[in-house]
């Protein structure tokens, strides 16, 4: 018997299965790759404009370590150095949540036990799961480069930004087939995978930003980003992820065929005996939710403290005149002398449309208890519906405001230690987080009415919500010409008040009155269907 | 006649607890074996070692003359497997998950897969996700049943099924058994069912084989339930060796017996003179009973 029997059939159930969340992935990182070209050609149209954006790169380490690499003032290199970094990385993280989806979701789930009593080998669905997910990063990597042909780029240069984008997921893949041996459980298994993404990605761009590359050439990121697209596209470079991958997965067979179906290497603790004491469905909630929440609030304290590191570079770039600085102080609808806060503002505001998916994600859990019937049980006893998912909402509200306030409170203190004062910047900063609570509210209730409402469709729903309120923000949109976001969506509303050009109260209250009247209507909803 | 499968001194620990504590098991081909035990009590560690999918610490395990482990892809060919909780992909349909779990094993009798759907009143074009428990057993059920295994292998294969289901289950096994040479593992603690169904039966407790054998081997192993009319009052029997549980009412005794101490407790009442005598042995609930008895002080006694 092959040591690879049932793969065929492992692999067609895995594609099967990935239909519906392949070609999302797929179509976000092409449209990513295009939009980028087309927001250089729209907003540095000239050669002149061009180098004068390469001397700000140029300027900070920082600034250029997004990209980080060789940048010229031609529009293949530009679009590459600002799209890059996010295309490997969205890349390899469809990657590993792809595999641990195949593998070790499956094993919790049960389904792995009854595949795995059937004649299929031992390595088959981590084989099957491997496959799909290299498939899909490579089928990401040839549409980038189609679409960058198609844009009328050099065909060669393209080719090799997709393959490096496809090598990008094919390592994490590895990474990935590891961490599902390693973990207890799945979703141990997509943390231990998505750390090893975060930690290549500030190890590669710390290497850029501090000019130690052989920082950047430990990262397996940075291996992407070393193949330099449109410049002198180093294919051998592909070698390393290509090699580094096949090696990670060797890895990944062997300690599959020393471990237990459902069992990890790493052992599991035992859980407290008894709960504490009688909850209500807020403790109730809480009990189940703050895992959740205390992993946002470290990503949230880690992304401030990040930016607040950058403050003095920002600070430094910002005091240069530069027509470019200028442009983007202008549009961004701020006051020429206040540029710092402008950079401060802009930042909190890229937190709190990332935090406005914490609500989301809420509601997505309150579908998940209704779909797996905990709902059901929970509500057989006393506890009304309505109660239920007020508990959770609580949890989601508090939680949405608190996380704002985590990113404040870190941002402002080590902003103020580095360039500001503590006494005025610390309360200025969390106000500034704090006034877009109301906003990322909305956008939470907007999905408790999908779930109400059209409870089947309100995952697809939920996410379309905060992806299009993302996009079009006021940090995503001006990548694609929309100076400024767009009215629809509610941060558009929420103005400026670090640059005390608030929107005031009275745009404040009317979201919080949108706000209310979404949950209302969601919660009405939800107690006249019929649950499950 | 070869076994099916051999267990000798299997240990199995996860962390600090010894789910497997030297297990014995084993399963002559061509006869439905009882497995029986408590919530806990290692059935289901067994059948995941069985089956390559744990890998046991200590101990040897030969499933169809093979290594379970080593050999897994290989055996799974000629066996077929219904786990006690049932989770399907919940997009798929019934029957497709049947055709998928079928074609995994190496094909299926379509015939007898129409004739199972019948029986078993399954809808195959429903989705997964829309089946209650007892549905989702049947598709696991239908998918075993219908792929023509030596071995199958049963995890409390009815939890979830309405009676009338539980008979068209027990027919189907019970097919399984007259063709002679497929071997049925049923793990259960459904007595009345093992009762109905197995030839042989291995009671299991805290990770170790108590008892093993046919259904008349451990009723001979153990006590007999004896009820007496005799002809006088009735004579101490509560001093003689292996009687238990004396009740006397005038000319009326009840008491247990040891079954291997019933020639002299029967001796003592024909010296009084019997008119009436009712004997009958344990049924398996108070074999289990017994062995469950967490006092432990009859535990193993057959052995």
């Amino acid at each position: 018997m092959s040591a690879l029997a049932g793969t065929g059939r492992l692999t067609r159930l895995a594609l099967r299965r990935e239909r519906a969340v392949a070609p999302w992935w797929i179509l976000v990182i092409v449209t990513l790759a295009m939009a980028v070209v087309s927001y250089i050609t729209r907003n540095m149209g000239t050669y002149e404009q061009k180098v004068s954006y390469t001397r700000l790169i140029g300027s900070g380490g920082f600034l250029h370590a997004l990209g980080g690499g060789t940048v010229e003032p031609r529009l293949e290199v530009l679009a590459t150095w600002r799209s890059g970094g996010f295309l490997y990385v969205a890349c390899a993280f469809a990657a590993v949540m792809s595999v641990v989806r195949h593998t070790r979701r499956e094993e919790d789930a049960g389904r792995g036990e009854l595949i795995g009593s059937t004649a299929v080998s031992r390595r088959a669905p981590l084989t099957a799961a491997v496959l799909v997910a290299s498939g899909v990063s490579l089928a990401a990597g040839l549409a980038t480069a189609a679409a960058l042909i198609g844009l009328g780029l050099e065909p060669v240069g393209s080719l090799a930004y997709g393959a490096a984008v496809s090598v990008a997921g094919w390592v994490f893949a590895g990474v990935a087939a590891v961490a599902a041996q390693l973990a207890r459980d799945a979703g141990a298994a997509t943390a231990i995978g998505l750390s090893a993404l975060a930690v290549a990605y500030v190890t590669r761009y710390a290497g850029d930003a501090t000019g130690q590359h052989w920082l950047k050439a430990l990262s397996p990121i940075g291996w992407s980003h070393l193949v330099r697209p449109y410049q002198d596209e180093r294919w051998w470079m592909l070698g390393v992820p290509l090699l580094a991958g096949g090696a990670l997965l060797a890895v990944a067979y062997r300690l599959l065929d020393r471990r237990d179906l459902g069992g990890g290497l790493l052992p599991e603790r035992l859980g407290p005996a008894q709960a504490p004491r009688a909850r209500g469905p807020v403790g109730m909630a809480w009990r189940l939710h703050r895992g959740l929440l205390a992993a946002w609030a470290a990503g949230v304290a880690f992304f401030a403290a990040a930016a607040a590191g950058l403050s003095p570079l920002a600070r430094d770039l910002l005091a240069r005149p530069s027509v470019v600085v200028d442009n983007i102080v202008r549009t961004l609808g701020m006051p020429a002398g206040k540029a710092l806060a402008a950079y401060s503002w802009y930042m909190i505001l890229i937190l709190a449309y990332a935090i406005a998916l914490y609500p989301v994600l809420m509601t997505l859990r309150l579908r998940a208890e209704e779909r797996s019937g905990r709902a059901e049980a929970v509500q057989a006893t006393p506890l009304s519906r309505l109660r239920w998912a007020a508990g959770h909402l609580v949890v989601a509200g508090l939680g949405t405001a608190g996380l704002l306030a985590v990113g404040g409170l870190v941002f402002g203190t080590l902003f103020a230690l580095l360039v500001g004062d503590l006494a005025t910047d610390v309360p200025r900063f969390v106000a500034g987080a704090l006034s877009a609570v109301p906003a990322a509210w909305c956008v939470g209730a907007l999905c408790v009415l999908a779930y109400g409402l059209l409870p089947r469709a309100s995952a697809a729903i939920c996410w379309a919500v905060w992806i299009l309120t993302a996009a079009l923000g006021q940090v995503v949109a001006p990548l694609y010409g929309l100076w400024g976001g767009s009215p629809v969506e509610p941060f558009h509303y929420v103005g400026n008040p670090m640059t005390a050009s608030s929107s005031g109260p009275a745009a404040q209250a009317a979201l919080l009155g949108v706000t209310a009247a979404l949950l209302c209507g969601g919660l009405w909803a939800l107690r006249r269907r019929d649950l499950g | 006649m070869t076994d099916a499968v051999t267990v000798a001194g299997l240990v199995k620990t996860f962390g600090s607890t010894r789910a497997l504590n030297g297990l014995d098991l084993a399963v002559r081909t061509g006869e439905v074996h009882g497995f029986l035990g408590p919530n806990g009590a290692g059935k289901s560690t067994t059948i995941r070692v069985l089956l390559g999918l744990a890998r046991a610490d200590a101990g040897t395990a030969r499933l169809l003359g093979g290594d379970p482990w080593a050999e897994a892809a290989t055996l799974h060919r000629r066996l077929a497997y219904v786990p006690g909780d049932v989770t399907l992909w919940p997009h798929l349909t019934g029957g497709e998950v049947i055709d998928l779990l079928g074609g995994l094993r190496g094909g299926l009798d379509r015939r007898r897969r129409t004739d199972l759907l019948d029986r078993f009143d399954l809808d195959p074009r429903k989705k997964c996700r829309a089946y209650s428990k007892g549905n989702r057993q049947k598709v696991a059920l239908v998918a075993a049943l219908a792929c023509d295994a030596e071995l199958l292998i049963l995890d409390e294969p009815t939890s979830g099924l309405d009676p009338l289901m539980e008979e068209v289950f027990r027919e189907a096994v019970r097919e399984e058994r007259r063709r002679g040479d497929r071997t049925v593992l049923l793990s259960s603690h459904i007595l009345s069912e093992v009762e109905a169904l197995c030839d042989r039966v291995t009671i299991i407790r805290d990770g170790r084989a108590v008892d093993s054998g046919t259904l008349a081997e451990l009723r001979h192993l153990t006590r007999t339930s004896v009820e007496a009319e005799l002809a006088g009052p009735a004579p101490r029997l509560a001093g003689l060796p292996g009687v238990h549980d004396v009740r006397s009412d005038g000319d009326r005794v009840s008491f247990d017996v040891d079954t291997s101490e019933l020639d002299g407790a029967l001796r003592r009442l024909t010296e009084v003179g019997v008119r009436g005598l009712a004997c009958r042995p344990p049924t398996l609930e108070e074999l289990f009973l017994r062995h469950y008895d967490r006092a432990g002080r009859h535990a193993g006694a057959g052995r």
